[in-house]
């Protein structure tokens, strides 16, 4: 035998392919090319959560009392008949980035202003990405403050505390394990925490977190974001939307 | 061979490889973008890319670290082993830029760099299920730098190939790494069963292979599976019986283990003569090789070596240890102590007594 024997193929790299290994390399890498690329029609639909209803929306200007506790919001009159429902709709307040609005902005708070931003929506959750506020006057003289808050008494709820502002729609899925950092960044940073709880039915109840003076509890659930949490404490119903308000100290991680 | 350094050696082999390559990957991430286009038109894209990115890299991983062990079990399979380095950067770039997106996305615009964010943010080091992820992936890509940055066949003389071979085995602890960055990230966050049971099953089919692999070895090597392996017997002048003429197809070489080291006996043009088992480029297992053109020609890249000398034919300079060897009668015997590289050794002549 010599080695060009046909019957003992031998790949050199430089030299070619022999032809019956030839032929079991046409029939292999289309197979490995087309297993590999499969991925990436499987895996896509299966994305957990980046199919949300998470939104961008184009307003540009809002007119608004602006509050700054708990945290950063707006509370924007309703327009048209509201029947029982709260003539104000409260939209959380972030800045740009991972941050709470500017100082600059937030000098206008218990003031009437016209507030520049990018909102996002899910649900009926809104944060604004605040640009800029500009004081402006009260539309009507009874508007200048808005209903007061009522209590709902106390309750025990299961959910996870996420960042208001990627939750919405900026980041997808914006909750859970591989947003955890982020979230810890965006609530140091001044973003309103939020605590996004699935009712029995499946619906999801969004609440502003307070600590039992009214306050932001951002630094002090830096340490529980995206894991289950356990809160108990009063619910309270302002506008058209809940505070949950309750020590920090008495979260309880599941 | 190692005459003269240029970034790549080009062939024809290495144009198609890369082609159907990069063609892959490229394909791969569009697809990947516009299937999850198909489902909603609001998407962050940013979070996209950044999946799109990181599974492209790990699947990628996957079929590196299945083309060793498949090459040893069928040399079918050594064209994908042959210009592997290109996959391997390949590798890291995807993963390079899944880790880029990933600190930008969720780590830039805040209170902190992006780079001690990544390891501040979440500080569960001691906790298994609420365990950083990321810090993992970080170490990895440092591994994984360090072995595209030292590719070249530059670094591969000037580190030695054990020592370059060794810093490429790191890829396996950067594996190791990358499966619990994905198990405590993404697997996580997406319970979805067929992710889980697809890294379960490449973590098994890779673990699962090299286990096959390193058993054949053993087998091969008449090496027990438990305990210290048979010590051959050495003959009064030093030489070892390793079995003989007829056991050897012509142009073909038989692997045997002597002083613990692997020994390639080639058989050729009526002759025997024995060399290291390995070469000196990437350490590949010349006895798998074949004798073309008079030179022993390993059966990674082609280096090649004078049976006779263990010398690679001029102008390459290549020096690999050689072996003496003599027959009694077609039995071959083969010297326990090697020669230095590129010491010449006659031949044994078969039928010659």
């Amino acid at each position: 035998m010599s080695s060009l024997d046909p019957q003992d193929e031998f790949f050199i790299g430089y030299l070619g392919v022999p032809p019956r290994l030839k032929r079991f390399l046409l029939g292999f890498i289309p197979i490995l090319v087309l297993s590999v690329l499969a991925f990436a029609f499987i895996l896509p639909p299966l994305h957990f959560d980046h199919f949300n209803l998470g939104k961008r929306t184009k307003v540009p200007e809002f007119e608004g009392l602006l509050v700054g506790e708990p945290s950063p919001h707006l509370l924007v009159p309703r327009t048209g008949e509201v029947g029982t429902a709260s003539d104000f709709s409260l939209y959380l307040l972030s800045g740009t980035g991972k941050t709470s609005p500017k100082p600059k902005v937030l000098e206008h708070v218990n003031q009437w202003v016209k507030l520049k931003g990018t909102p996002f929506h899910r649900n009926h959750l809104t944060v604004i990405a605040t640009k800029s506020a500009e004081p402006m006057e009260p539309p009507t003289p009874e508007s200048a403050q808005p209903a007061e808050s009522s209590s709902l008494g106390e309750f025990s709820l299961t959910g996870e505390i996420v960042d208001g502002k990627c939750y919405p729609g900026v980041m997808k899925p914006g909750r859970t394990k591989t947003h955890r950092s982020c979230a810890i960044r965006c609530l140091s940073g001044g973003v309103p925490p939020v605590f996004v709880v699935h009712n029995q039915v499946g619906d999801k109840l969004y609440f502003l977190l307070s600590d039992l003076d009214g306050k932001a509890v951002n630094d002090k659930v830096l340490d529980l974001v995206a894991d289950p949490v356990q809160i108990t404490g009063e619910v309270i119903q302002y506008a058209d939307a809940f505070v949950l308000k309750a020590d920090p100290a008495t979260y309880k991680l599941l | 061979m190692g005459v003269a350094y240029k970034a790549v050696q080009w062939n024809r082999q290495k144009f198609v490889y890369d082609i159907i390559l990069l063609s892959t990957v490229v394909f791969y991430l569009f697809c990947f973008e516009g299937i999850s286009l198909q489902f909603s038109s609001d998407l962050d894209l940013k979070g996209i890319w950044i999946r799109a990115f990181g599974s492209a890299a790990f699947i990628l991983l996957h079929v590196i670290l299945s083309i060793g062990p498949l090459s040893r079990l069928s040399a079918k399979f050594l064209p994908l082993l042959y210009n592997r380095r290109h996959m391997g950067v390949t590798m890291f770039i995807l993963a390079l830029l899944h880790a880029r997106d990933a600190l930008a996305w969720y780590h830039d615009f805040g209170n902190l760099e992006p780079i001690v964010s990544l390891f501040v943010s979440n500080t569960h080091y001691a906790d298994f299920v609420r365990f950083p992820f990321e810090a993992l992936g970080g170490v990895a890509l440092v591994i994984l730098f360090l072995m595209a940055a030292t590719s070249h066949d530059f670094w591969l003389t000037n580190l030695t190939a054990p020592v370059w071979k060794a810093l490429h085995m790191g890829v396996y602890l950067a594996y190791g790494l990358l499966v619990g960055h994905v198990v405590l990230g993404a697997l996580e966050t997406n319970t979805h069963p067929f992710l889980t049971l697809a890294v379960g099953v490449g973590f098994v089919w890779i673990v699962g292979i090299h286990l096959m692999t390193s058993l054949r070895e053993a087998q091969k090597d008449g090496a027990p599976l438990f305990g210290k392996p048979a010590k051959a017997q050495v003959d009064a002048d030093g030489f070892v019986h390793v079995g003989s003429v007829q056991d050897i197809p012509e142009n073909r070489a038989k692997i045997a283990v002597i002083a613990g080291e692997r020994v390639a006996i080639f058989k050729y043009d009526g002759q025997i003569s024995a060399i290291s088992n390995v070469c000196q480029h990437q350490n590949g297992p010349l006895g798998e090789g074949k004798v073309v053109d008079g030179c022993i020609t390993c059966p990674w890249h082609g280096y090649q070596y004078l049976p006779d000398s263990g010398i690679s034919p001029p102008p390459f300079t290549e020096k690999i240890p050689t072996f003496n060897v003599k027959l009694q009668g077609d039995q071959i015997l083969v010297s326990a102590k090697p020669n230095l590289p590129g010491t010449p050794v006659v031949p044994a002549v078969i039928g010659q007594v």
